[in-house]
């Protein structure tokens, strides 16, 4: 661009633009790209964080997951629903890469975090994982301290100051500092399942992520506690991107701006199923008037 | 695949049809209460108004249920939608239904004075627009007829023509002597009455068209609003424009 004598507009239309381009060489020195343009009337107005363009995700020879083709928009929650089996966890776990600890898994298609293809060579899976962090279902501190769990990955990261403020920053971020707080270097399984997934939310988000995955996160945890994570859901989507898979179709409709129902279909000459991503739309649409029938069928739960 | 949540699904299947059967008790209030007004008929007046107590308790009933669903089994969808639409049914069958209550109190107040043939047979036809519309209203919640719905408003015309007719021929009626101020404005008032019945019935056409297809009846009205707000807005940004424009 040439230099403007104009003021603000112009900077205002560079700022992205440079963000974008900045995130895409970072990303492990990988390939720098103009950032994905979104065809998607829905995306309008929103900034499109991951662009998933004809994913299928192999496990050996076998098709798990076929044709998913949808954007996951900055600091909104989308929820992944579906049966068992229907790929919805397989497709959360191509965001930060962890697909790739599974022997024998292949991804086809592209998935575009910022523009930048997540399964490109050049790409540093560890450095994807530093961006895009993860909960799980059950609750898995270290059995170290509550503050040695906070501060690990910083740590890892070569952070060695302030560390006391990073740790109670993001212990207050996801609602458990009032807690532990006098407590911080007793041992983190001696908290409650709650306060332990808690912990593990704190932990990810301690190394400063872009986005966090959550694959069941609330499962293992009583109605109060789900309640509590449900809550700070809503807290943190203010700051993080955030993507859950979860059987509990009430939460999907509580927490989510968007919902992706995802269903199996099964191959007629192997007798093996496929999953496959029906209907994405806003979480309001899916849960009063969805556009599919399998959807229909699926949140009234008329049929299995 | 066998069907999922029967007991669920026989509930919904209930409150539908108590629906019916609360639509059933209203149509029928129209034509009775018409009866009760154009004799003069003080006995029936009075069994209709008591008779509106089972059109309550019916609607309170399924109301209840209604609440107890969506309590205890969070629908979703089409189901949810269903009964989203059962709850404003009975607010829109049960206020018809008072409607014809007015009417018999109107008999009442109006014991005694003549009405003349014109008058009469205008009553009547408002009588059978306002039972037609309501049973095709009823119709099309049976058979989940979203065009039928929509038809309604279209349909509901002719009960405001009569309705109009009706309101001149008190005027003439006034104005050559043969009927008073005072039922005058009770008769003015029982014509609001039926053409409020069509109202209703053009309301539920609308709601079975959301519960068919999702579409909310106001949805053109704040189309409207947004898009004269988006002009507004439009206007406000070429009245000022932005630096470095020119």
């Amino acid at each position: 661009m040439t230099e403007s004598t104009s003021t603000d507009l112009p900077q205002e239309v560079e700022e992205p633009m440079a963000t974008v381009a900045a995130s895409a060489s970072s990303v492990g020195g990988g390939p720098a790209m103009t950032p994905a343009a979104s065809s998607d009337p829905a995306s309008i107005g929103a900034e499109v964080v991951f662009d998933v363009r004809d994913l299928d995700v192999y496990y050996g020879a076998f098709r798990a997951v076929r044709d998913v083709n949808l954007q996951i928009h900055k600091k909104e929650i989308t929820a992944f629903i579906g049966p068992s089996g229907c790929g919805k966890s397989t497709v959360l776990r191509c965001f930060d890469r962890m697909n790739d600890l599974i022997e024998g898994a292949r991804v086809e298609g592209k998935v575009l975090y910022h523009g930048v293809d997540l399964y490109d060579d050049r790409v540093d899976p560890v450095e994807v994982r530093k961006r895009i962090g993860m909960v799980f279902q059950k609750p898995n501190p270290f059995p170290k301290s509550i503050y040695d769990n906070i501060a690990f990955g910083p740590r890892l990261a070569g952070n060695k100051e302030n560390l006391d403020d990073l740790v109670e920053r993001a212990l207050r971020q996801a609602a458990l500092w009032d807690e532990v707080k006098d407590r911080l270097k007793k041992s983190a399984m001696g908290l409650s399942g709650g306060q332990q997934q808690r912990l593990c939310i704190a932990r990810a988000i301690a190394v400063e992520p872009e986005v966090i995955l959550m694959d069941e996160p609330c499962s293992a945890l009583d109605p109060i506690a789900t309640a509590r994570i449900e809550d700070l859901m809503q807290e943190l989507k203010a700051e993080f991107t955030i993507l859950i898979v979860t059987h509990n179709m009430q939460q999907a409709a509580r927490v989510s701006d968007r919902t992706a129902f995802f269903t199996t279909e099964i191959n007629s000459h192997s007798d093996t199923r496929t999953g496959c991503l029906v209907e994405y739309a806003p979480t309001n649409k899916i849960f009063s008037a969805p556009e599919d029938e399998r959807t229909e069928n699926y949140v009234t739960g008329r049929f299995g | 695949m066998p069907e999922q949540r029967v007991n669920f699904h026989q509930d919904l299947d209930e409150i539908r049809n108590e629906i019916v059967q609360l639509g059933a008790l209203v149509r029928e209030f129209i034509p009775r209460g018409t009866d009760v007004l154009l004799a003069g008929d003080l006995g029936g007046a009075l069994a209709l108004i008591e008779a509106d107590d089972e059109i309550d308790a019916l609607t309170l009933r399924i109301e209840e249920q209604c609440y107890n669903v969506l309590a205890r089994q969070q629908p979703m969808a089409s189901d949810l939608r269903s009964i989203v639409t059962a709850v404003w049914l009975t607010g829109e069958l049960e206020r018809s239904g008072d409607l014809m209550v007015n009417v018999a109190k109107a008999a009442r107040r109006i014991y005694g004075a003549h009405l003349d043939p014109r008058l009469r047979g205008l009553i009547e036809r408002m009588s059978e627009e306002a039972s037609r519309l309501i049973s095709l209203s009823l119709d099309a919640y049976v058979e989940r007829d979203a065009s039928l719905g929509a038809a309604l408003a279209d349909i509901d015309d002719t009960l405001d023509a009569i309705h109009g007719d009706y309101i001149e021929a008190i005027f003439d009626a006034h104005s050559t002597h043969d009927l008073g101020l005072q039922p005058a404005v009770q008769l003015a008032l029982v014509g609001r009455y039926y053409e409020r019945i069509g109202d209703h019935a053009v309301n539920i056409g609308q709601r079975v068209q959301y519960m068919v297809t999702g579409w909310l009846p106001e949805q053109t009205g704040a189309a409207r609003l947004r898009a004269r707000e988006a002009t507004l807005v439009d206007l406000e940004s070429t009245e000022d424009p932005r630096p470095g424009d020119q």
